[in-house]
């Protein structure tokens, strides 16, 4: 049924276009010349990008960084939700234990040159390591330097937010006369007192 | 057959099944963190709350405590089950700290599992979480308590299935503990497998600690290769490196468990030691080189004394489809051998067990389990083959009685009576009970023999290889075959000396042993030896000898994976692929066949190629060390390189061993998981001639015997069961000792013509007088005496210190 209505109502179509005369020509074109004329009296608003540069939104997403907690420490505990989420899968790094007992990176790579920005890893990480940065203008002319190292990610403050330390809420303990010091947390159980 | 209807569907299960399990045959799966069908229901966790709408029981009851009965009508659905499982999973997550990043078991984790499809997001509760203190529990277990949720599966595992006592639970009410008395290491050589039972994070693998998520490991079903019951496991592989090594159901092997030396026997594959070069005449070269060298020389060594002047020397961890590659490169090129076995004692009693298993005798681990009465004749199961020991603690559980008739000091973990016999003395027992009627029975075995009369599923365990004799092994199969005839459901199990022996007795050629072979060289008969996966210098009891014999050789080519001493003072040397990379096929002690697939593709591990630091920002097209094919591979190139030719598919069975023509492996072990068993003869022959008695041991004997972790040839270099290791110690009867003037502590000497060893002395009453007793262990010279079992009047043991000296 449908391929029988189809070139009709097509036919129709054309018999309804609008007969336009030679006038309506010459109104269209004055219309545009007038918005081009009015322009020429404006401020102009086209910024001289690399000689200007505008401040952008904090939380606007490019080039992405592993900041540090206020204690100084890398944030980032390698628990690979970024590289499990990112979509491109332009994140990998290699988890260790660090001497003092604490988890952390051996190594953390990310290729920009694959990725597309779009912020799923700091929305998934637990410890506000990763984050996404306002500085767009990265770009290189060697497609491998694109591919950034730990070095080249990290870097000495807090980035985003300030106060987060995924150690003091995590309750796990580094090292043992930690147990029981986080936030919301008891002194470790006395297992051998049989007291109620 | 109760028949009971659940979420609408209507099954019938057997008497006795819990309706979590009933759920699961209709493929409901109840949530559960202390219900583990090898350890049974304890209702701790009350996480699988079901709603009961008609039946004996009513309401929201614990599906795990309840046994299926007709007429049940049972909903998961019921929204008031769905909200009590909500509310559990809420009051589990009180205290389970915030630490799921830095958690190992973050990804296969039971608790985060039933905490996301529970609903649980927000945590509404804003009192202090409770603490606990770890311990250190040794090098493979990590202990971090606070994520505990009391289910209870540690310490069932560990004292009611292992039979270990030193793990436990302690502590009341809401400070319920799970841990050791004090901080130390874990005694059970299976606790890895607290690491697979635990429904969270308080067990994590040490080894592994840190090194990924499980979503990026390539997970690959294969089988264990550290001993001879080919336990089934799954290969974690990252980056190039095995990670880990993890229990794989497998419900006619090994269950759900397996034991340490499995789990952490890996470490071979991915050690910075592994060559990955060939090499000739100690230089590195190209592979290709050192093929057209090697078979430049095979040729020109077969053209000056005959085919028959090259050997073929294999092992028991290569799988059947290089086995029977050596096989079928010996019979078409007129070589000697295969010799697949080290001592001719070993090859025979091996080669007889495989012989005497037949279809109705042979007996599974999980069948092991049902038995009623197991008499362990000759076999050490902890330190040779472990999780058979815990398949007997199994049966011992559910009411056998176990005999062990040993020479060794033998530990069981469960109640079992040891008769420390002599290793002639087995076979006389054993024949003793074999007889048609108990009343010829001597007199100190007439218990046994009543007991083996009244018994309804009997199975004989034993040895078969380096300590138990080939009469052993006759007389143990007469017994087995002879309780069959009387009616009983008699079973045999053979515990094997590797994890590939079953096919080594049927793809060995002749000799079928190096120290035939040796003779051969030693006479001048074989100028050339080509080494597949074996290392007889650290293998052959007697090193000086086969140096010797080495040295007169004009050729010798060594096929390995690891770096071994024959490995080094080979000519010309290839690396070949381990297990992991190039899958294959084992054939068990019961003679069941598994395949595994390759895990991984091979190379260097990223770690080393990067240094520790993050990888090497270099592209190039190909994997850095990959150059080593498979043993059977390579030497199908080496043999093809010869000008004779040899057709080169090696995974043909055809004309070398008939009972495998026509034989797939793929087909025959299928993708489901139900393992073929190899045809086997369904009926035992006539009884083979009776053989002469045994030389009695006059002065005593020295045995060399396997311990659980330092003395098998891959895990022994797994630095973390090094860690295990306990000091190698030889061990005697007290009164023995006392005739050289030993007391336990001292150090002695044991010195033969070949050379000398100082070793600790341990006493037990359990070695059986007249024995001594010391492991085959990596960190002993022992390579000074002339057999497995060697007889004392060549030994000379000198004391040289002691605690009183």
């Amino acid at each position: 049924m449908a391929d029988e209505i189809k070139p009709e109502s097509y036919e129709k179509r054309l018999e309804q276009e609008p007969q336009e005369n030679a006038w309506d020509a010459v109104r269209a074109l004055g219309q545009g010349f007038w918005t081009t004329f009015r322009h020429l009296f404006r401020r102009p608003i086209t910024e001289q990008y690399p000689e200007e540069r505008r401040q952008l939104p904090e939380r606007s997403r490019a080039r992405i960084v592993l900041t540090r907690d206020p204690d100084g420490d890398e944030r980032c505990v390698a628990c690979y939700l970024c590289s499990a989420v990112c979509p491109v899968s332009c994140i990998s790094m290699q988890s260790a234990e660090r001497s003092d007992g604490r988890r952390y990176a051996e190594w953390f790579r990310i290729n920009f040159g694959r990725c597309i920005y779009c912020g799923l890893c700091e929305e998934a990480c637990p410890t506000s390591a990763i984050q996404l940065t306002p500085e767009f203008d990265h770009c290189r002319r060697d497609i491998l330097s694109l591919v950034f190292e730990k070095e080249d990610l990290l870097v000495d403050h807090t980035g985003k937010d300030k106060d987060y330390n995924f150690y003091r809420y995590a309750g796990v303990a580094t090292r043992p006369e930690e147990k029981g010091t986080h936030i919301k947390e008891s002194p470790p159980v006395d297992v051998k007192s049989n007291l109620p | 057959m109760p028949k009971l209807i659940i979420d609408d569907i209507s099954v019938a299960v057997p008497e006795g099944t819990k309706v979590i399990e009933a759920a699961e045959q209709v493929g409901i799966h109840i949530p559960r963190f202390c219900y583990h069908p090898a350890l049974g229901s304890v209702g701790a966790c009350r996480v699988c709350a079901v709603k009961f709408l008609q039946g004996p029981f009513k309401g929201v009851q614990m599906s795990c405590m309840i046994e299926a009965a007709d007429g049940m009508v049972v909903s998961t659905t019921d929204p008031e089950a769905v909200d009590f499982r909500r509310h559990v999973i809420e009051w589990l997550m009180i205290n389970h700290p915030h630490d799921c990043p830095v958690c190992d078991e973050g990804g296969h984790c039971l608790l985060q599992d039933m905490t996301v499809s529970g609903g649980h997001g927000m945590r509404r509760y804003q009192g202090k979480k409770r603490t606990y203190l770890d311990q250190d529990l040794g090098p493979l277990v990590q202990h971090e308590m606070n994520r505990c949720i009391q289910c209870y599966r540690c310490s069932r595992f560990y004292q009611e299935y292992a039979g270990y006592r030193d793990l436990g639970v302690m502590g009341i009410a809401s400070r319920v503990y799970y841990g050791r008395f004090g901080p130390g290491t874990l005694k059970s050589p299976f606790s890895g497998n607290l690491i697979d039972i635990c429904p969270t994070g308080v067990y994590t693998d040490r080894p592994s600690r840190y090194k990924g998520r499980r979503w990026d490991y390539e997970r690959t079903p294969s089988v264990c290769i550290h001993c001879c019951l080919g336990c089934r496991i799954t290969v974690n592989v990252r980056y190039r490196e095995v990670v880990r090594i993890e229990a794989r159901y497998s419900p006619t092997v090994n269950g759900h468990f397996i034991c340490d030396r499995g789990r952490y026997g890996f470490f071979y594959a991915s050690s910075d030691r592994r060559p990955r070069k060939a090499r000739s005449g100690g230089a590195e070269t190209r592979p290709k080189n050192a093929r057209d060298e090697a078979a430049h020389r095979l040729e020109e060594i077969t053209a000056r004394h005959g085919s028959g002047s090259v050997a073929v020397v294999g092992g028991s961890r290569s799988t059947l489809e290089t086995l029977a590659a050596e096989r079928r490169i010996c019979r078409q090129l007129g070589w000697q051998g295969p010799s697949l076995f080290t001592g001719t004692e070993e090859s025979a009693a091996a080669r007889r067990a495989a012989g005497h298993l037949t279809t109705d005798l042979a007996v599974s681990l999980e069948a092991l389990k049902n038995a009623d009465l197991i008499l362990v004749a000759g076999a050490d199961p902890i330190n040779e083959a472990p999780m058979a020991a815990l398949a007997i603690r199994q049966a011992a559980r559910n009411g056998a009685h176990i005999e062990v008739i040993d020479p060794r000091p033998v530990t069981l973990p469960l109640e079992y009576v040891h008769r420390p016999a002599g290793t002639d003395k087995i076979s006389e027992i054993l024949r003793g009970l074999g007889k048609p009627s108990t009343e010829d029975a001597s007199g100190d075995i007439q218990d046994l023999a009543a007991r083996l009369d009244q018994s309804r599923r009997p199975v004989v365990v034993c040895g078969a290889g380096k300590i138990a004799s080939e009469r052993t092994v006759e007389q143990a199969a007469r017994l087995a075959r002879n309780l069959r005839r009387a009616g009983k459901k008699a079973g045999l199990f053979f515990v094997m000396t590797g994890a590939n022996t079953f096919a080594a007795c049927r793809m060995a050629g002749d000799p079928a042993d190096l120290e035939t072979l040796l003779l051969m060289i030693e006479d001048g008969k074989v100028r050339a030896l080509v080494v597949v996966e074996a290392d007889p210098m650290s293998e052959y009891p007697d090193l000086a000898r086969l140096v010797d014999a080495l040295a007169k050789l004009d050729l010798m080519v060594v096929l390995d994976c690891i770096d071994t001493e024959t490995a080094r003072a080979a000519h010309v040397f290839f690396p070949t692929q381990t297990f992991f990379e190039t899958g294959g096929t084992l054939i068990n002690n019961e003679a069941r066949i598994q395949q595994a697939r390759p895990a991984f593709a091979g190379g260097t591990p990223i770690s080393q190629t990067g240094g520790g630091s993050h990888p090497p920002r270099v592209f190039r097209d190909d994997i850095p060390g990959t150059e080593a094919l498979s043993a059977g591979q390579l030497l199908m190139d080496i043999v093809s390189a010869l000008s004779g030719g040899i057709s080169r598919s090696v995974e043909e069975f055809d004309g070398v061993a008939p009972e495998f023509s026509g034989f797939d492996p793929v087909e025959a072990t299928g993708e489901r998981g139900t393992w073929a068993k190899l045809p086997l003869r369904t009926a035992a022959g006539p009884d083979s001639p009776q053989m002469g008695g045994e030389t009695p041991i006059k002065k005593g004997e020295l045995l060399l015997v396997e311990s659980v972790y330092g003395t098998e040839a891959l895990s022994r270099s797994s630095p973390w069961l090094q860690e295990l290791e306990s000091e190698p110690a030889l061990t005697l009867h007290p009164e023995d000792a006392s005739r050289w003037g030993l007391q336990h502590g001292d150090r002695c000497e044991l010195s033969t013509e070949a050379g000398a060893l100082t070793v600790p002395v341990h006493t037990s009453r359990s070695t059986a007088p007249g024995t001594l007793v010391l492991p085959r262990h990596r960190r002993l010279r022992w390579q000074v005496f002339q057999h497995f079992r060697s007889g004392l009047d060549t030994v000379r043991i000198r004391k040289t210190g002691g605690e009183g000296a």
